[in-house]
């Protein structure tokens, strides 16, 4: 039986290991979200970003600048997949889309791969995020507390920008009907590069953000691209607040799982996606009926 | 070294030979039509068997390699393939470095040139069986090797034991491959768990003191468990208590909440069972919590370019099993012949994943050479012939009963940073383990070996 | 003859493989992995590409058919090679039954999920619960050559070139049931249910049955390939359940293009082929996946059906062949359109179709209360009201589409509160639609068929094998046509005609249904004068032993069309009677036309 105290730590390491997972998930959920496509390249960009902030963290020594070259790179490639390919796409069956980028996620993968190799590389936590804190009877590393903070005011930022923002409801108009949209003489057209553009970044803003806590691989992307799937469907399709629970819930099913039976962490994130399949597909805090 | 090919050129020489063997559908059996035949039926009447005697024709042999050039091991993968092309180079020159290992091997393997072909088998079973029936059927391949992952392995040495074609895994630690899933085609050079264990349980014992307390990150897999179990067999035989054992699933990113489990434990050292990039995630997250404060780490059986993924930081005062490091190089003449040519013909230094792998050719074309000839089952006699090679770890040879390599390898203690003659000098060798002496009993691990036919 | 075609085409294709295509580089081994793949992408493009379900779990149902075969083998358990494939197959297909059931509950990408979180915990259970049976990670080994024993001779399958045949021979058998379950009334269904499922549902067929059975099929094909898979290699990979090998699946289904049968084949011939020739060109090394990442991000932008369908189009183009044509429907017309007999149950005089104090809440909007209605048998009612008077909620309620909050609703006697369309379609009572729901990818015949396939055969029929065409079915279907004036558009696709066309098919599939009570919702909407003369004419004509519920913005012609009218406003019934009582009603006019000026039309 576990201690009170050890139930304590897992329940808030899940509630920190979840609010990242959320973040790294909101890249998804704002493309799906607007667009309806599912970005199956969200793992790719991922990855990009976090190499890429790798590579600027060596020259500059500023994590700050990591994470904005991280996030312009990862910006940079949604947006040429978007205006080179997505666009050639939105009135193609989804499936197609589905493709196109899985497609696209073996390119830059690969090429990640090729310019790195497949050693992984480490990144050392910023000065201010070096040492532990102690909470309680908890130790917990300093930079994956800071990472809660960073998690939560960039998805507080986000949700600013989606809800509180002329460019924000002309994107969740877009949703409702793009056509009506274009019809109010509003460039959808460039509304639906920015959204990509956004989600995109959110991905790799997420990759160098992660990147002090797990080692880059040029193949992690797709562990992270199957758990966002996981905290979308849970969270709800489309619901920006969703992906946070939904992150959360994931959080803490991987934290408790691991007191009780490790080997199982990962499939009783399956098992709970599927139950909220069956019994209520919009997930927790999706609209009904948006498919 | 391979030619550049169009894509439609590289599969039709491929299969060219084949069109002859078999006119199409009729599926002419056994080759009548093939030249050369009456030469070897005279010289003894033994059947075709694998893609002997046609890959034997001629003045080339082919070698498949299934490594894994992209997946979560694609660095080792890619190393193998630098070893096995050294390997090919050297023998194709009559070069004096193999003959220091073989004296036998003059220009070429019986006078024939070595051609390699390379496939990635992307860390799973399925692909790596496919290249090799497909190296055997179409390139009629004399022998496979390369393998990072066991799973991987085990299906390949399977496979290629249904197909008679001699096997040499790379890198396989678990314990069944030269265990209960042995095979008559199937070698293994390189050393395993149980070994690693046997080896290095006693120097930690010794260095780090007698009663600790252990704590283990597994992961979940066969390789994982076996690990875990020869360890912990082993190291509670010196006098340390096993607190805990974190079973995480393979692949697993984030350690946050093992590494949890363990912190409120007592445990004072840590022992790191998993591979690759997941070991690197592993040391990193527990560093970060802190445990390094207090624990020690130990890893009984390391990946290649661990220390480059953690940084000589952390690795200082780890003790770690590996096959093969450098630095033996001084103490070792054909270490350092393989280690100068591998630095300069690949500007890094190589690390047991290469070693393995260059060995392991050299060993099969001696076999051959002994052999005098490329039927498979003269080949895997001689292989279990017992006869020793001067190697990079010292003398070598295969176990005939298992055909597990009886090879030497270095127990490595990470060095302070300031200690670092240069970038690359990351451990110090406490000691080099003689094979002979941490091999399980025969039998022990389950193995029953099949027919040569 | 010309049906054959693509039966006798493969047949070909595959006899002459082995002379053909080593000579670009494909040994045996590849040719025998391709179609094994093909056989797997058979039935998942029945699940795909004709009933319009993405699965990413179908690897769930290779592994098993792949297991339990092998399993069966290695051990000895069952040494007949086919029996073991059966038994595979048959496990493969139970789990079919099992995932569906759980799964099609849900739509769209709802469903792809959960197939893809199903296929993971298969993957997982193969890994751990179950490894003493799989081998876990390792997979089975050693499976046994393949053996025919045919009584008076064994046949050993060795590898190479018989392998190849063993296999091409299940392949085709597999193709040869495929096409006929695809050119069956079934696989006509199927189709309507990717086309539109909601008007599919509504026309009389329960989907889901349908769908569930072909998921099964589905899993049944995987489960056959899988089997012949450990048997290929005589080794069983742990990988047959990984979420890859559902990817794998899917990318050459639609590369090669869905919805043709032979597109999984065609994608996996250019994936394998492209896999295992790209790692052997010169010192690509690693890049050799990238490069294949390029060609098919390409080939899936450039072709948008797949290449199957590139070739087929192309195909059709030159012979100019519009669309998917059945030459093989009789063109002979029925003396007249059957209608369903009404339920014996009915007493003379009594209401066709009630409603009784019928409200509809949605939290505080009240969009219908307390309304009561009545149609009696041969009457033409119409429903007026000004827009969100509620005509479209109660319309719904009436057609026992939508459940009520309060009130019921009957049906010659038979309560029908919300029991579903398809059920109501089957006893006899279908509406048309205010916006076209109509099959936009298939022709007018194949528009109509499917309504008189629902009558003809009840909600659901596992007629997999049958043949789609009879004298009866295609007389009634030319009958329909024919009345509602598209005989000269009867091989066009849907989507190519125009508006006014279009309308007319919509009703025409509510007639198709043999419907003896039919609801129609504004049938003149968005029509043209002389459409509308052409409609109102057509409804007058369908009179005869039907009694129809018509709602309506243009007052001239429902005012010419109507016995009795119903005036809905702001959710109640406002006023009824004749069209004459209900132009002279002083509160229908203010409501509806604001006022004392004359009405507009």
């Amino acid at each position: 039986m576990p201690s009170m105290s050890l139930f304590l730590s897992q329940l808030f390491n899940g509630l920190a290991t979840g609010l990242l997972l959320a973040l790294i998930s909101t890249g998804l959920t704002i493309i799906y979200g607007t667009l309806g496509v599912i970005n199956f390249a969200h793992g790719a960009l991922f990855v990009v970003g976090g190499y890429a902030g790798y590579t600027v963290y060596g020259l500059t020594d500023s994590f700050v600048l990591a994470v904005a070259g991280g996030s312009a790179v990862a910006l940079a490639c949604g947006l040429v997949m978007e205006r080179g390919l997505m666009r050639k796409y939105y009135s193609r069956p989804p499936e197609d889309q589905i493709l196109v980028t899985f497609g696209i996620s073996i390119i830059l993968v690969e090429i990640v791969r090729g310019l790195y190799g497949g050693v992984s590389l480490s990144v050392t936590p910023p000065e201010w995020g070096q040492g532990v804190a102690r909470l309680g009877t908890l130790i917990y590393p300093l930079y994956r507390l800071e990472t809660l903070g960073i998690a939560a005011a960039t998805l507080l930022l986000l949700y600013f920008v989606l809800y509180r923002t002329s460019l924000g409801l002309i994107v969740r108009a877009g949703i409702e009907d793009a056509q009506m949209v274009n019809a109010l003489g509003i460039n959808v057209k460039r509304t639906f590069l920015l959204v990509f553009g956004i989600g995109a970044m959110a991905a790799g803003f997420a990759g160098v953000i992660n990147s002090p806590i797990v080692a880059l691989t040029p193949d992690m992307g797709f562990r992270y691209l199957v758990d966002s799937f996981v905290v979308v469907v849970i969270g709800g399709v489309g619901s920006f607040p969703g992906a946070i629970i939904g992150g959360i819930i994931a959080g803490e099913i991987l934290s408790l799982t691991s007191m009780i039976n490790p080997q199982y962490s990962d499939v009783m994130l399956f098992i709970a996606m599927a139950l909220v399949l069956i019994f209520r597909p919009q997930g927790l805090m999706g609209q009904e009926g948006r498919e | 070294m391979k030619d550049k090919k169009t894509l439609g050129q590289a599969m039709q020489t491929q299969v060219k030979r084949r069109s002859v063997l078999k006119a199409g559908a009729a599926g002419v059996a056994g080759g009548m039509l093939l030249p050369g035949t009456a030469r070897v039926a005279l010289a003894d009447d033994k059947k075709p068997l694998g893609a002997w005697p046609a890959g034997a024709e001629g003045d080339s042999v082919f070698v498949g390699l299934t490594v894994d050039l992209t997946g979560p091991y694609s660095a080792q993968g890619a190393e193998q393939k630098n070893g096995y092309e050294l390997a090919a180079e050297q023998i194709n020159a009559g070069a004096p470095q193999v003959q220091k290992i073989s004296p036998l091997l003059k220009k070429g393997i019986l006078g024939k040139k070595l051609v390699l072909g390379s496939a990635d088998a992307e860390t799973k079973p399925n692909t790596g069986v496919q290249a090799a029936t497909r190296f055997i059927h179409d390139n009629k391949a004399m022998m496979i090797a390369g393998s990072t992952s066991s799973a991987v392995a085990i299906a390949l040495q399977k496979v290629c034991n249904r197909e008679h074609t001699p096997y040499f895994t790379a890198i396989s630690g678990s314990n069944e491959t030269t265990g209960v899933d042995c095979q008559r085609y199937g070698f293994r050079l390189c050393y395993f768990a149980y070994m690693a264990c046997k080896a290095i349980a006693p120097v930690v014992a010794k260095e780090l003191g007698k009663d600790r307390k252990a704590a283990y990150l597994t992961p979940d897999y066969t390789y994982g468990h076996t690990t875990t179990q020869s360890m912990k067999e082993f190291t509670e035989k010196e006098g340390w208590k096993t607190v805990t054992n974190q079973v995480h699933p393979l692949g697993a990113k984030d350690y946050s909440s093992y590494l949890i489990n363990i912190a409120n434990t007592d445990a004072d050292v840590l022992v790191v069972v998993a591979y690759g990039a997941d070991a690197a995630n592993a040391i990193k997250q527990a560093k970060q919590f802190g445990l390094l404060d207090k624990m020690k780490i130990v890893i009984p059986y390391m990946s290649a370019y661990l220390e480059k993924e953690v940084g000589a930081d952390v690795m200082q005062g780890v003790y770690a099993a590996q096959g093969f490091w450098w630095t033996m190089e001084d103490h070792n003449p054909v270490a350092k012949d393989f280690v100068e040519a591998y630095e300069k013909k690949y500007g890094s230094k190589p690390r047991d994943s290469a070693m393995y792998a260059y060995l392991a050719l050299v060993l099969w074309a001696d076999a051959v050479e002994r052999a005098k000839s490329f039927y498979p089952v003269d080949v895997v006699k001689a292989l279990e012939a017992g006869e020793l090679r001067d190697s990079p770890v010292g003398k070598v040879t295969f176990r005939a009963d298992d055909h597990q390599g009886i090879v030497d390898f270095p127990i490595l203690r990470g060095k302070k940073p300031a200690d670092m003659k240069n970038p690359e000098d990351f451990f110090e060798v406490v000691q080099v383990v003689s094979g002979k002496d941490v091999l399980p009993p025969v039998g022990l691990l389950g193995c029953k070996m099949g027919d040569y036919v | 003859m010309r049906r054959k075609l693509p039966e006798m085409l493969v047949g070909l294709g595959l006899l002459a493989a082995p002379f053909v295509l080593p000579a670009l580089g494909m040994s045996p081994d590849l040719l025998t992995r391709i179609l094994i793949w093909g056989l797997f992408g058979l039935g998942f493009d029945l699940l795909f590409g004709y009933t319009g379900l993405l699965s990413f779990g179908q690897a769930a149902f290779y592994g098993t058919g792949g297991f339990v075969t092998a399993y069966l083998l290695t051990d000895g358990v069952v040494p007949n090679m086919l029996v073991a494939l059966v038994i595979g197959t048959v496990a493969a297909a139970v789990m079919g039954l099992v995932i569906g059931y759980l799964t099609l509950r849900r739509t769209g990408i709802y469903f792809a999920m959960s197939t893809l979180a199903f296929g993971e915990m298969f993957y997982f259970m193969e890994n751990s619960v179950f490894k003493d049976y799989t081998g876990g990670e390792n997979g089975i080994a050693g499976v046994p050559p393949p053996e025919l024993s045919l009584g008076f001779i064994d046949i050993h399958i060795s590898s190479g070139w018989p392998m190849y045949w063993f296999v091409a021979v299940i392949f085709f058998l597999g193709y040869l049931i495929a096409r006929r379950i695809v050119r069956s009334p079934f696989g006509a269904v199927l189709k309507a249910i990717r086309g539109n499922p909601k008007r599919a549902t509504a026309l009389g067929h329960s989907i889901q049955t349908y769908k569930l059975i072909v998921f099964v099929v589905a899993a049944a094909y995987g489960g056959l390939a899988g089997g012949l898979l450990g048997l290929f290699q005589s080794y069983m990979p742990p990988d047959a359940f990984a979420l890859d090998t559902s990817a794998q699946l899917v990318i050459q289904t639609v590369m090669g293009g869905a919805g043709t049968l032979l597109g999984p084949l065609l994608g996996a011939t250019i994936w394998l082929y492209l896999y295992e020739g790209l790692q052997q060109v010169g010192n690509l090394g690693p890049y050799w996946k990238l490069i294949l990442g390029v060609v098919f991000v390409i080939l899936v932008t450039v072709f948008r059906h797949g290449v199957a369908g590139a070739l087929i189009s192309l195909f059709r183009r030159r012979r100019s062949l519009p669309a998917d044509i059945d030459d093989t429907a009789s063109t002979r017309v029925a003396g007249s359109l059957d209608i369903v007999p009404p339920l014996s149950t009915t007493r003379p005089g009594a209401p066709v179709l009630e409603a009784r104090g019928v409200s509809k809440h949605y939290g505080g909007l009240k969009a219908n209360s307390d309304i009561d209605f009545t149609l009696r048998e041969g009457e033409l009612h119409g429903v007026i009201g000004p827009n969100g008077a509620g005509k479209s909620t109660f319309f719904a309620m009436l057609a026992g589409e939508l459940p009520t909050t309060t009130g019921k609703v009957f049906f010659r006697g038979q309560e029908i509160t919300g029991i579903g369309v398809t059920s109501v379609c089957q006893l006899g009572m279908s509406k048309s639609y205010q916006i076209n729901q109509l099959f936009e990818h298939l022709t007018v015949r194949q528009n109509v068929m499917i309504p008189v396939l629902a009558r003809l055969r009840g909600r659901f029929r596992g007629d997999l094998l049958s043949n789609l065409h009879s004298e009866h079915l295609d007389s009634q279907v030319n009958a329909a046509i024919a009345l509602v004036e598209l005989t000269h558009h009867a091989d066009t696709q849907v989507s190519e005609m125009s508006y006014g066309e279009k309308r007319r098919l919509e009703i025409g599939l509510a007639l198709a249904t043999g419907a003896n009570v039919l609801l129609f919702d504004e049938p003149l909407a968005g029509l043209g004068p002389e459409e509308r003369v052409m409609v109102v004419a057509l409804l007058k004509s369908i009179r005869q032993g039907r009694s129809m519920v018509i709602v309506e913005h243009d007052m001239d012609a429902m005012f010419e069309l109507a016995e009795r009218i119903t005036v809905l406003y702001e959710g109640r019934k406002l006023a009824e009677g004749t069209p004459d009582e209900i132009r002279r009603d002083p509160s229908v006019q203010a409501a509806y036309l604001g006022g004392m000026d004359d009405e507009s039309a």
